[in-house]
């Protein structure tokens, strides 16, 4: 309280400091006055009165000081001042300033900006109730080597009945449904949840109640998401208990959860609109492994036991099951989970801005020192009238401060724009990005960044501004070139050189990837085909005939509709996502016990789709009408599946043994050509195409090419298939060109981004070698005028000039080199078609840099001897 | 004169302002003389220590400056004591009586 008070009256003298100094002054004239009159009462004359009370009084300007210092704001007064005459020299050069301010603002904006996205999506506690102790249990493949497989009913429930390291273990898994009603239908994506699935996660419905277990037998609840019920339901409380119609079944919605909650996603967990209980039932029993299984760790139980426990019970039900040879468990925090994909390339942002703020700050050292340099002089006059190497410190570190201190403000006053510029631009798909946004963990961290950077730059620039003001140059004006290397240029200009280059060649390397993934033969054509998704609720598709029938009416009306070539159905699209897979194996091979097996992609599709999307047949035929319900079971594979079981021979004709429908032995009928099935970057691996109409379902992908703008079909396919039948939606609607950017958008965003950083780096690299050199030259242009007028031919000047440019850049290049390739090895997850240690990167970049150096110090040079030798003697004279 | 007289002990200044004040406000020449005349003579507080002293002892808070007119009409400024103050002048008082006792027995002591 006490020290409360104190703090106030320092504040009030503060504020007030020129009332404050002139009561002082005139409170010490008084005590002369009245000294004076004293001695005028005790009889001596007025002169000698005065006199002797001036002497006796001592220096009015030393307790003055003395004053000062008793006070207690001596500290905050010194600094004040320091502020102020770093102000001053400050606008005396605005130019100087400005850039400085604009420099460092540069790089404090883009790291701040690029950890708020870091921070939002990797770093932020998961919106959960304690989120470090829910976890994904997924089984592991040891065999295969596959840690992260989703999990079968009987193996959680076994898990469920066994675990003691959980408080509870749930499953989820994506589901959709067509939701009927309203001005049209509508396919909602959600997810199946055990009851006690957001009591884990620690949410609950904003309206409404959870699931219960009575729910979990019946099955015929819903919950909405917020977004889904603004949207279809106008945010009408009355939702509750009400009735919809998903695919053809009745569900009471029983809550909606709030506005706020973003639910988990991993695996294959998209997006999520509404959820539905988990029911067990005989048929999900059969489809194997196909649940996500999300956990709360007991406290006190680490991630670690609970992986021992959940391996030793794993290994338990290896011996109990044969379904689980081979078979074990990870258990992974869920926080890890949701950013798996996004990490790397973060984490690589993160880096890559890490170094940028390092060029910004060097290159305000450089540009602080510069100034410092032309105010030599200056620095050694106050050093000789005995300013203490402290008190030049602490003035030039002010200075360095105050640049850093107005950079950072307009840093961190254009990060929310920055970020949201940045939000609108990350890739799709990107996991949290409703948690990113420029709040107080982003901001403090970031003025702890901008506090060292300003310590280390500050300190640079002071010590080394000081050291170059010995009291020699009072005598001697222009330093030598010695001066100029003691105080710091070539370090900061290597430090320039290795920053720009190490940017440069990430840059470069996520520019060849984004050109390696562009040119990859995809093996299908995406131009001019539109996609659509059907989906026939079960209810009034149920027979494989009905199923048969729709598309085939559907097909018909789309080939009809003007412009559209070809249409072809497929169970998922390329770019689509997972899809099934299976162990493939030469029946013959497979009878004599052989193991020459794969594991293929399987596709169900019609001829139509590889006419659609151009993918080529390269022998055999494609499917015919004869592929029907209870038809022969027949196939198409691709060429290296074809070749990896019949190397040299043909496939067609041979059968394969698939294991699933639980082992079928279709007939290969034809070979085509690979196709890049999830995206570029996975390769093209091998396949299967089973006849869609031979396995009828009731979800289809529609494939069609036309010519024209694809955008512009998209209407008739709706109206195509609302004339067949009216309550079906048509959904997920795109076109193939837009899903392969999308596939792309985040090595593209990658790209763009460090791109930026890499142009930015290597203009503030010109920029300040050039001011280095600049400086270094107009220093030495006594001992150029000399040498000039001694006879040496200018080139032989500017060659030298060059020469020891070029030596101090190699120094940077090295530096440089060896800083990127430590962050290329770090990034390799990132990069496609091109090595970390891509020699034609490195080189190119390296040449430019170079060649940036290069013209930063010609320009100088130039100018250098252009100036005729006699008068750079007498300026330097 | 003030070279004849013995130096302030460190750290009684401070008891002797806030005992001067202890009667009524006081500007600094005031302060000074009313500290001679109260050490009879003996004690005088230098301007280059006084007023130092008087801006630590504000700093503190146990006396506060304020503005006045002097008798000739100047602006002066004015030191009261305030009541952190005056619990400072007891507490310095006590300790400078077992100071000077402890001194006194040492004195005297035949050991």
């Amino acid at each position: 309280m006490e020290s409360l008070h104190r703090l106030g009256r320092r504040l009030r003298i503060l504020v007030r400091r020129d009332v404050v100094e002139r009561a002082m002054r005139a409170e010490l004239e008084h005590h002369i006055a009245c000294e004076i009159a004293e001695h005028v009462r005790r009889g001596l004359p007025p002169a000698e009165a005065r006199r002797r009370a001036l002497v006796d009084f001592g220096g009015v300007e030393s307790i003055m000081e003395q004053g000062r210092d008793a006070r207690g704001t001596r500290l905050v007064e010194d600094l004040l001042a320091d502020v102020r005459y770093a102000a001053r020299i400050l606008r005396r050069s605005p130019a100087l300033a400005a850039a400085g301010i604009l420099t460092f603002a540069l790089g404090i904006g883009a790291a701040s900006a690029i950890f708020s996205v870091a921070y939002g999506v990797l770093f932020r506690p998961l919106p959960y109730a304690r989120p470090d102790r829910l976890v994904v249990v997924w089984e592991r493949n040891v065999p295969k080597n596959r840690d992260r497989n989703v999990v079968s009913i009987e193996n959680v429930e076994a898990w469920q009945a066994k675990a003691k390291s959980f408080d509870a273990l749930t499953v989820v898994t994506p589901t959709s449904f067509t939701l009927a009603g309203g001005a049209s239908p509508e396919r909602v994506i959600g997810a199946e949840i055990s009851p006690d699935y957001f009591r884990t996660l620690g949410v609950a419905p904003a309206l409404g109640r959870d699931f219960d277990s009575d729910d979990a037998h019946a099955g015929l609840a819903i919950i909405l998401s917020d977004a889904l019920w603004k949207r279809r339901f106008g945010g009408d409380p009355a939702v509750l208990g009400r009735s919809l119609t998903m695919s053809g079944r009745s569900y009471t919605v029983v809550g909606v959860m709030p506005a706020a909650f973003d639910p988990p996603r991993f695996g294959w967990l998209g997006e999520q609109q509404a959820w539905f209980p988990f029911v067990t039932t005989p048929q999900k029993r059969s489809w194997g492994r196909f649940l996500l299984v999300v956990g709360r760790l007991r406290s006190q139980v680490s991630v670690e036991q609970a992986g021992a426990e959940m391996a030793a019970i794993a290994a338990q039900m290896e011996k109990a099951w044969a379904a689980n040879t081979g078979w074990s468990v990870t258990v992974a925090p869920l926080a890890g989970e949701i950013t798996r994909q996004a990490r790397p390339t973060l984490l690589v942002l993160l880096g890559a801005v890490v170094l940028l703020l390092a060029m910004a700050v060097t290159n305000v050292a450089t540009l602080m020192l510069s100034s410092l340099r032309r105010r030599g002089m200056e620095l050694a006059v106050r050093r000789a009238i005995g300013a203490t190497d402290g008190r030049l410190f602490r003035q030039l570190f002010v200075q360095s401060a105050l640049v850093a201190i107005a950079g950072t403000a307009v840093g961190l006053a254009s990060a929310p724009m920055v970020v949201r510029l940045l939000v609108a631009g990350l890739p799709p798909g990107t996991p949290r990005s409703a948690a990113i946004h420029v709040d107080a963990p982003v901001l403090l961290v970031t003025i702890a960044v901008a506090a060292i950077a300003t310590l280390l730059f500050g300190s640079v620039a002071a010590l080394r501004g000081g050291s170059a003001a010995p009291l020699v140059p009072a005598v001697k004006p222009e330093g030598d070139a010695r001066a100029t290397a003691r105080s710091g240029g070539v370090a900061l200009v290597a430090s320039e050189i290795a920053l720009a280059l190490a940017l440069g060649v990430l840059a470069m390397l996520m520019v060849r990837t984004l050109a390696g993934l562009e040119s990859v033969d995809l093996g299908f054509d995406p131009g001019g085909v539109s996609i659509a998704r059907v989906a026939l609720p079960g209810d009034r598709y149920g027979s494989p005939v009905s199923q048969i029938a729709f598309f085939d009416r559907l097909l018909e009306q789309v080939r009809a509709i003007p412009g559209v070539r070809t249409a072809g159905l497929i169970s998922t699209r390329p770019f689509g996502g997972l899809g099934p897979a299976t162990t493939v194996a030469d029946t013959d091979d497979a009878a004599a016990g052989g193991s020459r097996d794969l594991v293929a992609d399987v596709r169900f599709g019609d001829a139509g789709v590889f006419d659609a999307l151009r993918v080529p047949l390269l022998a055999g035929a494609l499917f015919d009408r004869a592929d029907g319900p209870g038809g022969p079971i027949r196939a198409v594979v691709s060429a290296d599946l074809a070749r990896a079981l019949w190397p040299g021979r043909s496939a067609v004709g041979r059968r394969v043994s698939l294991a699933m429908f639980d082992g079928i032995t279709p007939e290969i009928v034809g070979v085509v050509g690979q196709v890049h099935l999830m995206d570029a970057r996975t390769p093209a691996g091998p396949a299967v195409y089973l006849s869609a109409s031979r396995f009828p379902d009731t979800v289809r992908d529609l494939v069609v090419r036309a010519d024209g703008d694809p955008e512009s079909i998209v209407p008739l396919l709706r109206s195509a298939v609302a004339a067949i039948d009216g309550s079906l939606p048509l959904y997920s609607l795109t076109t193939l060109p837009q899903l392969v950017e999308t596939s792309l958008a985040s090595d593209r965003f990658t790209m763009m981004l460090l791109s930026a950083f890499g142009i930015a780096s290597l203009t503030l690299a010109g920029v300040g070698v050039f001011g280095v050199f600049a400086e270094d030259v107009s220093r030495r242009r006594r001992e150029i005028g000399i040498r000039l007028a001694l006879g040496a031919r200018h080139s032989q000047v500017v060659a030298q000039i060059l020469a020891r440019a070029l030596r101090r850049a190699a120094v940077g290049v090295a530096i440089g080199a060896a800083l990127a390739l430590g962050f290329a090895r770090a990034m390799s997850a990132v990069l496609f078609g091109v090595t970390p240690t891509d020699t034609a990167s490195f080189a190119s970049v390296a040449a430019i840099v170079l060649a940036i150096a290069l013209v930063a110090t010609l320009i100088p040079a130039v100018q250098a001897v252009r100036r005729a030798p006699l008068s750079a003697l007498r300026e330097g004279g | 004169m003030a070279a004849q007289k013995p130096d302030l002990l460190q750290g009684t200044l401070d008891l002797l302002i806030l005992k001067a004040l202890a009667a009524g406000p006081l500007h600094g020449w005031a302060i000074a003389k009313r500290i001679q005349q109260m050490s009879r003579d003996v004690l005088v507080a230098t301007q280059g220590s006084l007023y130092p002293a008087l801006y630590r002892l504000e700093d503190r808070g146990w006396v506060s400056g304020s503005e006045a007119q002097s008798a000739e009409g100047r602006r002066i400024k004015v030191y009261r004591l305030t009541a952190a103050g005056r619990r400072q002048l007891a507490a310095e008082i006590a300790a400078w009586r077992a100071f000077s006792d402890a001194v006194n027995f040492a004195i005297v002591s035949t050991i």
